[in-house]
């Protein structure tokens, strides 16, 4: 076949030949390496420029777009995803403690695991799949139609002008969510506890009320900070260096949803385990009480 | 063929610029300088690292040996921060336009001057476009979006944008590519009037020597990384060198003549078999 015969010349014409062991594992190593350089320079990068901008009234325009495209387009997705969460704990929960005869505790095994992990860590989810994936989507095809580089032609610096404001409206805006669905999920569980599932309304709430702590609200609230920086962190900078053509910025897409995804998982465990520590110290004995 | 070139011998100075893309040597040791009021076109093969050299004038792309000069000062190892004011004195006409497409021509044009003068009325930036549009033929369209406009409007729209901050070079890359030949003419004239009318340097990036004839006061032919010829429309015509003649002429090489005989010959053995 012809196009056998170009595609064998022109490897031969690249002078592609098969690499050795050691060879492959060193270019690997580099690689990632390099990679690993790139994305904490970019972070690094888009962090200051951030900073600089919240100072910089010509960038509130930008910021007030990407709060409405960020933040106030995703109130829908967060509040459904937080009501589900809240049923379907109901639900799940609601056999197991009536076999123990507790089914009044159900508030607040609802409660406290809505706002402190699953409100949390679902709404960032979700918004991970949704502005993520359009923040990768965006720049990514603003990469390969060189409009980012046209940006960086005309002496703007493509991080100050893209990323910045897409970070600041993630940052401040992920916790605003997370409230949304922290709100949905706790009536969520209260429509399904009890009024379908009959549980008593004063006992719900009250046990809710003394399990529930102001500590473990500010702590789900404040993750969002973090899950808020990973999201815009990760999508943009896939974006930024995605591959040629529309495969490219698919690819560029998946990338960023599931190392955000990842992100937000490995965050969690971390930020878990600092603000248990953070408690213990400033209240040494409430968990034995 | 190479003299020692000092860094105050034009606008621009390229000195012993090498890059190379993994083991790919796209630029081998290019040393030039450009005169500033002048149009110096960049002729070449396709993939011969025409783009690439021009995307080293604005520091797009970093040597990976050797010196880029503006106005006497070395440009090419500045950080992205003070890039910035040197890359406002330059415009740059991308290949594709690279129009923002979320946004109105209007708005395209106003892009670099919002960024670089703190000139927020909208008033005066909607006159500095209106005259923008109206040099290249396109006032009224202020208020459309790139994706209904056709090739040749796009790139006549992105020559306004470029030209937006009044710079002192303008770096095309290929700006008569994919027009028909009245629109490709348009725009010749439209580098001539910059140059005679502005006293703008113009660096060209084409293929196209209708237009290279037409607007060079210099003309460089890239071969393999190299220079390979440097001179007036006369100096091309009058080589006796083949691949410059082959160019020129747009001729095919008796190579790749062979080549397509025998991808034929490989069609039609293949079809014999068929039947």
């Amino acid at each position: 076949m012809p196009q056998q015969q170009i595609k064998d010349s022109m490897s031969a014409k690249s002078g592609t030949s098969p690499k050795g062991g050691l060879e492959q594992l060193g270019s690997a190593v580099v690689n990632t390496v390099s990679n690993i350089g790139r994305f904490a320079r970019f972070q690094a990068d888009s962090l200051v420029a951030s900073a600089a901008a919240c100072f910089k009234p010509a960038t509130y325009p930008l910021i007030w777009n990407q709060m409405l495209a960020i933040g106030v387009r995703s109130v829908p997705v967060v509040m459904i995803t937080g009501a589900f969460v809240g049923m379907v704990l109901a639900i799940q929960a609601y056999d197991q403690l009536a076999g123990l005869g507790v089914e009044e505790h159900l508030g607040v095994l609802i409660n406290l695991s809505v706002v402190k992990e699953l409100g949390p860590v679902l709404a960032a989810i979700m918004l991970a799949g949704r502005v993520g994936g359009a923040l990768t989507a965006e720049l990514g095809t603003m990469n390969v139609t060189e409009q980012i580089l046209a940006v960086r032609s005309m002496g703007t610096d493509p991080i100050k002008y893209l990323v910045a404001p897409r970070l600041i409206a993630c940052l401040f805006l992920t916790p605003f969510l997370i409230i949304y669905a922290d709100v949905l999920g706790i009536i969520g569980g209260y429509l399904i506890g009890v009024p379908y599932l009959g549980i008593n309304s004063k006992a719900y709430w009250s046990l809710s009320a003394a399990g529930v702590e102001l500590w473990d609200v500010a702590v789900g609230i404040a993750k969002g900070f973090f899950y808020g920086a990973a999201i815009a962190g990760v999508s943009c900078y896939k974006g930024f260096h995605c591959k040629e053509g529309a495969q490219g910025v698919g690819q560029a897409c998946t990338e960023g949803f599931v190392g955000s995804f990842i992100f937000i998982l490995a965050l969690d465990f971390i930020l878990v385990v600092i603000f248990k520590a953070i408690y213990l110290t400033i209240w040494p004995l409430k968990l034995l009480l | 063929m190479q003299k020692e070139i000092k860094p105050d011998d034009g606008i621009i100075v390229l000195k012993n610029l090498t890059k190379r893309f993994r083991k790919l040597v796209v630029l081998n040791d290019i040393s030039l300088s450009f005169e500033k009021g002048k149009t110096t076109v960049i002729i070449g093969p396709s993939g011969c690292g025409k783009t690439v050299l021009i995307k080293h004038i604005i520091v797009l792309l970093r040597p990976g040996l050797g010196e880029v000069y503006f106005h006497d000062q070395r440009i090419d190892d500045l950080p992205e921060s003070k890039l910035g004011k040197i890359r406002a004195q330059m415009g740059f006409l991308f290949q594709s336009g690279a129009l923002f497409d979320s946004m109105t021509v209007s708005e395209n044009i106003a892009f670099p001057i919002r960024q670089h003068q703190e000139t927020q009325d909208q008033k005066k930036l909607d006159e500095i476009v209106k005259s923008k549009l109206s040099l290249v033929g396109l006032d009224g369209y202020q208020d459309y979006f790139p994706a209904k406009l056709s090739g040749g409007q796009k790139k006549r729209v992105a020559l306004a944008r470029a030209i937006a901050l009044n710079p002192e070079v303008i770096l095309y890359d290929e700006p008569t590519t994919g027009l028909d030949p009245i629109r490709a003419d348009v725009i010749n004239e439209l580098i001539l009037k910059l140059r005679k009318e502005l006293g703008i340097t113009s660096i060209v990036v084409t293929h196209d020597m209708n237009s290279a004839y037409k607007i060079a006061d210099r003309i460089i032919m890239l071969h393999n990384g190299k220079v390979l010829l440097d001179g007036n429309a006369d100096t091309f015509t009058n080589s006796t060198l083949p691949v410059v003649q082959q160019f020129i002429k747009g001729e095919t090489s008796e190579k790749d003549l062979q080549s397509l005989q025998v991808s034929f010959e490989d069609i039609r053995t293949d079809e014999g078999k068929k039947k």
